[in-house]
């Protein structure tokens, strides 16, 4: 080799290597891009002020991809290995919440589809059109956002939400009653598996996975229990439909969002039921009878493996498949909770993201910490709209960093441990 | 000194044998509360306290055109009938706003005058009536 070419050889193969480069030559920002993390973990800001973002994905070569929420997909490039994105891209349109890399290519979802781009390798943007691999799924507005994640099996995992809070006629009103959901759970509020590769497949052509929950959009898959595991969230305005039984506080603090393994077949439980966190029991909803006392039937529906606080709103979810953080939290899954809104007239919650620790087995363990805090830059919150960050994504790079993205001001963090 | 004993023993009556409160009849001439107290019962869930609503979910209303209007019945439509009365607009949220028509005239009259002190500047001068909300309801 020309000794000549060496300099630029070095060059090339540090460009190369400049996402991947370890944690400890990265520089943290010096509040951590404003947020709170256990001691050791620091934080620098990727990329600051885009639009509001979704979920996030991050490719083997530490190339970001961001969903916004009603325009296209940002990509981003830290081509200097600082942390700091250099290249920032947005390409395509329409807008939604799911994104996931899966076998070359790069699968997002709208309110409506899902689609796929073949990523050519070393190129940031995929070129061409995208290919719609699911079409046309229902969508009402509420609770539209579709969750995608593919499971063990290879398969193409969906989320259809019920454009609803309980079912209740008419709903979130006093004294809502519940109608039947039989009809309505057809094509709402469930998982549909479908073939990663086929296009333009229907609702019809999926298969129907689980049913009974209200809207779920956090869906990750562990890789030693080889088991899908999603969050979902429960119902709104106890106090509102039946103020006879619930007081603003009860509200507050009811229903639990839950947390389950995602098994064919699985029902869990919504519209007719909810999570007390409090006694941990599956009660009534108002809409169908419930008074606040009246338990669901016994055995019909699943306890949650956890039951996490009221409203928080549990967004994306990753499992910790990194070496760079401590023993603790490996193997564990990573929520973002967005935060509520209907704990008013009590302060609002949730805007963290929670560490969820899994046992060798690939199980959760039942508990859950917060992993990083202050995302909402104050501490008494009284509305979402108020709030400075809601944290939205979370994705794990190929160095063991973990990425956070945010729906209010549209900045990423990447976290990483400094011994 | 009578017994409160009794008295205290309905405080602890089951919540299942709590009734269903009865809404007042339309009719009914006193508001049950003042305005801004049925503000924060029933609007300030969804809106929040300081009306600024919940991102893509429920509209901010501090600068909202159907409060700030001259004509009030657009807005006691709304106000009685929810997403109903909306209607394109009812597609730039993503949760529909529920009916109180269950609440009295001179409920949503001391209601609707109160959201127009709060959002409009200068507020309207002439405060909405019971006799409105009736016309509205047609």
């Amino acid at each position: 080799m020309n000794p000549r070419n060496l300099p630029r050889l070095a060059l090339l193969l540090a460009l190369a290597a400049g996402p991947l480069l370890a944690a400890a030559s990265l520089t943290p920002d010096p509040d951590n891009g404003g947020i709170t993390l256990p001691d050791g973990f620091r934080a620098v800001v990727v990329a600051d002020k885009l639009k509001p973002l979704r979920n996030i994905a991050v490719a083997p070569n530490g190339d970001l991809y961001a969903k916004t929420r009603q325009a296209g997909i940002i990509a981003l490039r830290d081509t200097n290995g600082d942390g700091k994105a250099d290249d920032i891209q947005e390409f395509g349109s329409g807008g939604g919440t799911g994104i996931a890399l899966h076998n070359g290519y790069l699968y997002h979802s709208t309110d409506d589809h899902v689609f796929r781009y073949k990523l050519t390798p070393g190129e940031l943007v995929p070129t061409g059109e995208p290919e719609r691999i699911v079409r046309d799924l229902p969508n009402r507005r509420q609770h539209s956002a579709k969750a995608i994640a593919f499971g063990a099996d290879g398969q193409l995992y969906v989320e259809v939400g019920s454009p609803s809070n309980a079912l209740g006629q008419p709903d979130r009103a006093l004294g809502a009653k519940g109608q039947d959901p039989t009809e309505f759970l057809k094509t709402h509020g469930g998982y549909w598996r479908f073939d990663p590769d086929k296009p333009e497949q229907t609702q019809a052509d999926g298969h129907h996975v689980s049913t009974g929950h209200r809207h779920s959009t956090s869906i990750a898959l562990n890789p030693v229990s080889k088991k899908l595991f999603v969050a979902i969230h429960g119902r709104d305005q106890l106090n509102t439909v039946a103020p006879q039984f619930f007081t603003a506080e009860d509200n507050a603090e009811n229903p639990s969002e839950v947390f389950h393994l995602l098994e064919d077949g699985a029902d869990f439980g919504w519209p007719t039921t909810y999570w007390d966190p409090r006694e941990k029991k599956r009660k009534l909803n108002p809409e169908y009878g419930g008074d606040g006392t009246k338990l669901a039937e016994p055995g019909k529906f699943p306890d949650p493996l956890i039951g996490f606080p009221a409203h928080w709103a549990p967004m994306q979810m990753a499992f910790y498949t990194g070496t760079q953080f401590p023993e603790k939290y490996r193997g564990g899954a990573f929520l973002a909770f967005h935060g509520s809104w209907n704990r008013a007239p009590l302060p609002q919650r949730g805007y963290n993201v929670v560490y969820i620790p899994f046992n060798q087995d690939g199980m959760p363990t039942g508990d859950y910490e917060i992993f990083a805090d202050g995302f909402a830059g104050a501490d008494k919150l009284e509305s979402p709209g108020d709030a400075k960050h809601r944290p939205n994504g979370v994705a794990v790079g190929p160095d063991g960093s973990l990425y956070i993205s945010d729906s209010q001001a549209g900045r990423i963090w990447r976290i990483f441990y400094q011994k | 000194m009578r017994s409160a004993l009794p008295f205290l023993l309905l405080a602890f009556l089951p919540a299942c044998n709590r009734p269903a409160p009865e809404p007042p009849a339309p009719a009914a001439a006193t508001p049950t509360a003042d305005g801004e107290t049925l503000f924060q019962q029933h609007c300030a869930t969804c809106h929040m306290a300081n009306g600024s609503g919940v991102p893509y979910l429920q509209p901010d209303i501090r600068r909202s055109a159907w409060i700030t209007a001259e004509d009030p019945q657009p807005l006691l439509k709304l106000i009685l009938r929810g997403s109903a009365a909306m209607g394109e607009f009812a597609n730039s949220y993503e949760n529909d706003m529920p009916p109180f028509e269950h609440l009295s005239d001179a409920d949503i009259a001391a209601l609707a005058t109160r959201v127009r002190e709060r959002f409009t500047t200068p507020p309207p001068s002439t405060p909405i009536t019971p006799a409105d909300v009736a016309t509205a309801r047609q």
